[in-house]
């Protein structure tokens, strides 16, 4: 339970959640940010990517990123196809929107390393991807509350923003 | 030990330009097709280490291509990256269930490009 004493369920739901007919629905591209206070259902498709879920129970705002790369190192364009930076941007654009950090309860999804013959190695992709989003919420304090990383097989997932709840389809 | 070798299959001139130059640097051989039955057919005859493969191609799509691949013996495990647009991205989950093991939307990055072919490579 959290302090505000509402449940975030952090399920895997077996089936596509039921609700999703009722909220407006939104396709989240790799690289982009998705923050709202009004209900969404945002679908996204990851593979060694990685995507992160912040939802604030208190004011009922939630947000998901969705990047391809751990870190912008000066190389190229900074922007939130890098997780640094789509971290950084999602907490900015929550608190925007009247979230308090203290609040935040965090899910993430993602970081496939897709081939069999690659998942002994330590720093492939997907795991550097999932080390530092992992390493960013612990440095905000933000509680990881329901995770789906790693693995062979690339995901659907979909999230809500208005009550946190995320559905993890293997692909 | 030799250059790992990386199938280019798309029918842009353009696109395929844009992929060379973004490998050019890098110590990949580079092979192109420039349709997705071509491309069935240059996987199966180079062994290629890697295939970043286009969607919509004449003759046979990125999909089509890729299910072919994926049921020859020869090709069944070499990883195969989807270049998509944007609005084939919504779609993609029909690449994966046929086999993808990445897919990049376009405009493609060269930073992006650079990291998932070398961690599809084990580099």
């Amino acid at each position: 339970m959290h302090p505000s004493g509402k449940t975030y369920s952090d399920r895997m739901q077996s089936s596509p959640p039921s609700r999703t007919s009722e909220r407006a629905t939104a396709y989240l591209h790799p690289g982009q940010l998705w923050v709202s206070a009004d209900s969404y259902a945002v679908t996204t498709i990851l593979g060694s990517c990685v995507a992160v879920c912040l939802w604030d129970p208190v004011t009922e705002i939630g947000g998901i990123n969705h990047f391809l790369l751990p870190s912008f190192s000066g190389e190229g364009i900074a922007s939130p196809r890098f997780g640094n930076i789509a971290i950084k941007e999602l907490l900015d654009q929550l608190a925007h929107l009247g979230s308090q950090k203290h609040n935040l309860l965090a899910k993430m999804f993602g970081g496939a390393c897709v081939l069999e013959a690659f998942r002994q190695r330590q720093h492939h992709l997907g795991t550097k991807n999932i080390e530092i989003a992992q390493e960013l919420l612990k440095s905000e304090s933000i509680p990881l509350v329901g995770h789906d990383v790693g693995g062979q097989r690339g995901r659907k997932l979909i999230f809500h923003t208005d009550d946190g709840t995320a559905w993890v389809k293997p692909l | 030990m030799a250059a790992r070798k990386i199938l280019i299959v798309d029918d842009s001139e353009t696109m395929l330009q844009v992929a060379q130059m973004m490998l050019a640097k890098e110590p990949y051989d580079l092979v192109i097709a420039r349709d997705g039955a071509e491309g069935v057919a240059r996987a199966l005859e180079t062994n290629p280490d890697l295939i970043l493969m286009d969607v919509m191609m004449p003759k046979m799509t990125g999909f089509e291509a890729l299910r072919a691949l994926r049921s020859n013996d020869k090709t069944s495990a070499v990883p195969i990256v989807m270049i998509t647009t944007k609005a084939e991205a919504e779609s993609i989950e029909t690449g994966y269930a046929s086999g993808c093991n990445e897919y990049i939307v376009k405009p493609v990055d060269s930073v992006e490009l650079l990291a998932k072919v070398r961690s599809l490579l084990g580099d």
